[in-house]
């Protein structure tokens, strides 16, 4: 087994007119076990320089294609196979270089962004920073295609949402990969909004809300108002109230008051042991 | 009346006679302790199993009264308590010979039980004593420079230790530990080989080995070295036989004995930068641990992987980069990690739990760290410092989650479990940097108290300009602030918890806002937070409004944004809450300080012992009070005679 063939499969991937989807996923599927024939799937110290670069680069196209193919879950998996490679230092692969780590790993921490793990995308985001900031003492969001989600976050913590509005457009998109997401932002970022709206305004204009949801007509606010059961009156759309708020405090004295009796009889619990 | 009286003088001899039963129990159950090391020891040394099995025996007798001498609070218990026996006893006596025959019977019989109990501690006092003056007479003959005094604290450890492993009792080895950091400013090679030269025969395989890590800086040393050993060996030997000192006679050193004088030549070898030999020795070092199973070894095989770890960790490719040498001893901790676990090893497992996170942690491998501490338990029982360090990096962990609360919870109880001593001082502040960060990130200011603490003050400077910062509410002093301390904050691996901190400026800044206008214009609100747009800074404070930060509302038509007015704190659950957390720290407070307490070994069975006679004498005494109602009217009859 040579690493001729899996040239050819690789070279055949990355053609210019991608192939059909059915066509990639076999392809794939005979990349990855020509890799593994290789015994190149993981690396070891005794893998080869070109191996490993190949290697890498089998797994970065298939990374990519599955984003392409709207498959998070083995876009996931792919990422971590690659993650043994990247903590290689550069030098060691033949065609030497970080390879597309930086558009990859981009990728991934946008689809946790998404997928709304912020707890992973910190997690993931502190050991760039720890790596990145020992080396070169560069931010993060110099690069383009780790910037990118890291600003998203940003403004999706802050409330900026009109920034993140216009990052999914076609020219704040740095790859032809991460418009993929776009769609599925907005969605969230509308939502956000939605819920924003409801406890913010008393009563809203439908033109102010289009503008505010980024929705293209007005016929589509009175059709997102009634998916989330707002009251369209009069061209205004009026948000239903939060329960009463006499209903309400009672039911909260009612939780009080029995949180206030456990306390206590714990108290007395203690009490008791202690003496 | 007199009954009553009877009755009290009765009660008073029961009293007595437990005093003169509690002795015995403990000496037999001390007998009981001290028996239960000797066939672990037999059976884990290799060869000379029987004179070793002799030679342990002889030791155990020899030590019981060490027990007396070392824990005198103990021994002042026994000593009080004899002493009020013999007080008693005559007492008694008299009072019996005054009063009634049958009295006097069950009186007569405990001075013969007590004098023959008393007698015995009185010996060990004595022989205590001697053993005593010997070492002091030992320590003072060679307390002529340091460096001899060093010697001769190295040695006085080495019966700490052989104490500990007769009685089991681990007390003694942390004591040892603790005198490392005495010791460590005195050590040099040329000390340690003499150490190891009077110890270890000739023949030792270990003596070998530990000279040659120490005649690799020092060369022409261990040649004269080799060639002086049976000369000093002898002379050893001869001293030994002058002085009387049976434990310097020839057989075989302890392993606790061996792994406390590595730990020695590691410090050495870490206080002298010889890293990288340093790391060869220790990777030996816990490769000849692993291969040992003893529970007196544990405290010492701890050490010797904080050491361990600490060598790799400053080998050549720093921790930063995936490619560090700490990632290559993981397999070695964790492998400790499972045996520790299995043998039930407190100290050596929370240790390596620590180590491992610290080594995750510098590589920044969170997922790792993280799976790391949800599959593995942490022994409650591990020493403060451990604890400390654990709550540490789980505060770390978690607030790079972003779950604050719980990193909150675990950075305080790093910061006020940290330890007092000024060596410790940077550990109490990179726990209080992450604690300030982490309770900004939370939405509190921190209290300005911490950063007026003199062990603070400085290092907590670019702390405290950051608190105001964001106290201010200010976006632009904010940056500046992250700005000019950028190294500092990357150096202090805060980076990324500070830069999450921008929404939360923005935050306070609407909230002053909110407190200060009953109705301020969306386009105010944009300028006075230097946002770039008005729509921003509308779904800023709407975001705001529904995370709770603010009680408002947005008038859309006319931008501006209207506050609610506030009610009152006291009305809401909050005080309740505030005081129910108090409590719940006190109680808690109180159930470790019941955990904290120390009880002596096997006091329970004396206890089971006492309540048992407790209840024989309480039989006894229905008895005697049946029997004793004739004796009543005697009694009062004699009294009225009188």
């Amino acid at each position: 087994m040579s690493t001729t063939e899996l040239n050819t499969t690789l070279t055949q991937l990355q053609s210019s007119p991608p192939p059909s989807p059915q066509k990639i996923a076999s392809l794939l599927s005979t990349a990855k076990r020509q890799l593994l024939t290789l015994n190149a799937l993981l690396p070891t110290p005794s893998t080869s320089p070109q191996l490993l670069g190949l290697a890498r680069a089998t797994l970065e196209t298939g990374a990519l294609l599955s984003i392409r193919l709207q498959d998070p879950d083995a876009f996931t998996r792919y990422f971590q196979q690659l993650l043994p490679f990247y903590e290689l230092p550069p030098s060691s692969f033949k065609p030497a270089g970080g390879g597309q780590r930086s558009k990859v790993t981009g990728l991934y921490l946008l689809l946790l962004l998404t997928k709304g793990d912020y707890a992973g995308f910190h997690t993931v985001l502190e050991g760039l920073e720890v790596e990145m900031g020992g080396s070169t003492g560069a931010g993060l969001e110099e690069d383009k295609f780790i910037g990118y989600p890291v600003k998203l976050e940003r403004w999706l913590m802050e409330g900026s949402y009109d920034r993140v509005w216009g990052a999914t457009k076609r020219e704040g998109v740095p790859g032809e990969e991460f418009g993929v997401f776009s769609e599925v932002l907005i969605g969230t970022i509308r939502s956000e909004i939605a819920s924003c709206s409801e406890k913010a305004y008393p009563s809203l204009p439908i033109a102010n809300a289009k503008n505010l949801l980024f929705l293209e007509s007005e016929g589509g606010v009175v059709e997102f108002a009634q998916g989330r059961g707002w009251v369209v009156q009069d061209g205004r759309i009026y948000f239903p109230l939060q329960q009463g708020d006499g209903v309400r405090s009672e039911k909260e004295i009612l939780v009080a008051s029995g949180q206030v009796i456990e306390n206590t009889i714990g108290y007395a619990r203690e009490l008791e042991t202690i003496v | 009346m007199p009954g009553e009286r009877r009755n009290l003088r009765s009660s008073k001899e029961t009293s007595s006679s437990t005093n003169g039963e509690e002795p015995r129990a403990n000496s037999q159950s001390s007998s009981s302790t001290k028996d239960k090391p000797v066939p672990t020891r037999a059976t884990s040394l290799k060869g000379k199993t029987l004179s070793a099995k002799k030679s342990a025996g002889k030791e155990g007798a020899e030590d019981k009264p060490h027990t007396n001498g070392t824990e005198p609070v103990e021994n002042g218990i026994n000593g009080t308590e004899d002493v009020d026996m013999v007080d008693d006893g005559p007492e008694k006596v008299k009072i019996g010979t005054n009063k009634e025959g049958e009295d006097e019977m069950t009186v007569v019989v405990p001075p013969p039980k007590s004098s023959k109990l008393s007698g015995q501690p009185n010996k060990d006092e004595e022989g205590d004593i001697a053993m005593e003056n010997t070492d002091k007479s030992d320590s003072v003959s060679s307390n002529i420079d340091p460096k001899a005094k060093a010697v001769a604290d190295i040695k006085a450890n080495f019966i700490l230790l052989e104490r500990a492993v007769a009685q089991f009792d681990a007390r003694f080895t942390l004591r040892v530990l603790r005198s490392i950091s005495s010791i460590r400013k005195h050590l040099s090679p040329d000390l340690l080989a003499q150490v190891i030269t009077q110890t270890y025969p000739s023949t030792s395989f270990v003596a070998k080995t530990l000279l040659a890590a120490l005649g690799e800086e020092n060369a022409s040393f261990e040649s004269l070295d080799v060639s002086s050993e049976m000369d000093i060996d002898t002379q050893a030997r001869e001293k030994s036989q002058t002085t009387g000192k049976p434990t310097t006679a020839p057989r075989d050193v302890l392993p606790e004995v061996d792994t406390y004088l590595s730990i020695l030549v590691q410090i050495h070898l870490y206080d002298t930068k010889a890293t990288e030999f340093g790391a060869k020795f220790s990777s030996n070092l816990v490769e000849r641990l692993r291969t040992l199973n003893r529970r007196t070894l544990d405290a010492l095989s701890a050490r010797v992987y904080y050491y361990y770890s600490l060598f790799f960790e400053q080998l050549a490719p720093l921790p930063p980069s995936p490619m560090a040498s700490v990632v290559s001893i993981r397999p070695h901790l964790l492998a400790a990690l499972r045996t520790s676990v299995l043998r039930k090893d407190q100290d050596t497992r929370a240790t390596v739990t620590t180590l491992l996170l610290r080594n995750y942690l510098s590589t920044s491998h969170i997922t790792q760290a993280d799976l790391l501490i949800s599959h593995s338990e942490f022994p409650a029982a591990a020493s403060n410092n451990q604890i400390a360090r654990y709550l540490y990096y789980l505060g770390r962990i978690r607030a790079i989650q972003l779950s604050y609360t719980e990193a909150h919870e675990h950075l305080i109880g790093a910061t006020r479990k940290s330890p007092a001593t000024p060596s410790a001082g940077g550990f109490y502040q990179a726990a209080s940097k992450l604690l300030v960060v982490v309770e900004l990130l939370m939405g509190d200011i921190p209290d300005r108290a911490i950063f007026r603490q003199p062990s603070l003050e400085h290092a907590m400077e670019p702390y405290l300009s950051l608190v105001q910062a964001v106290r201010v509410g200010k976006i632009e002093g904010f940056l500046n602030v992250v700005h000019t301390h950028n190294a500092l904050f990357r150096r202090d691996g805060t980076y990324t918890l500070i830069l999450r901190l921008r929404q939360n400026v923005i935050k306070t800044g609407i909230r002053m806002m909110s407190l200060s206008y009953a109705k301020i214009s969306l386009r105010d609100i944009c300028m006075k937070l230097d946002l770039e747009s008005e729509q921003s800074a509308e779904y800023i404070v709407a975001k705001a409004i529904r995370d709770g930060v603010i009680e408002a509302s947005i008038d859309h038509e006319h931008g501006f944004m209207k506050s609610k007015e506030l009610g009152d704190v006291y009305a809401t659950r909050e005080p309740g809450e505030a005081f129910h957390d108090r409590i719940r720290a006190c109680l808690g407070l109180h159930d470790e300080s019941v955990k904290a307490m120390r009880y002596p070994m096997n006091q329970h069975r004396l206890e089971l012992k006492n309540a048992q006679e407790a209840r024989e004498r309480e039989r006894e005494l229905a008895k005697d009070i049946v029997e004793g109602e004739m004796d009543d009217d005697d009694a009062s009859g004699d009294f009225e005679g009188m």
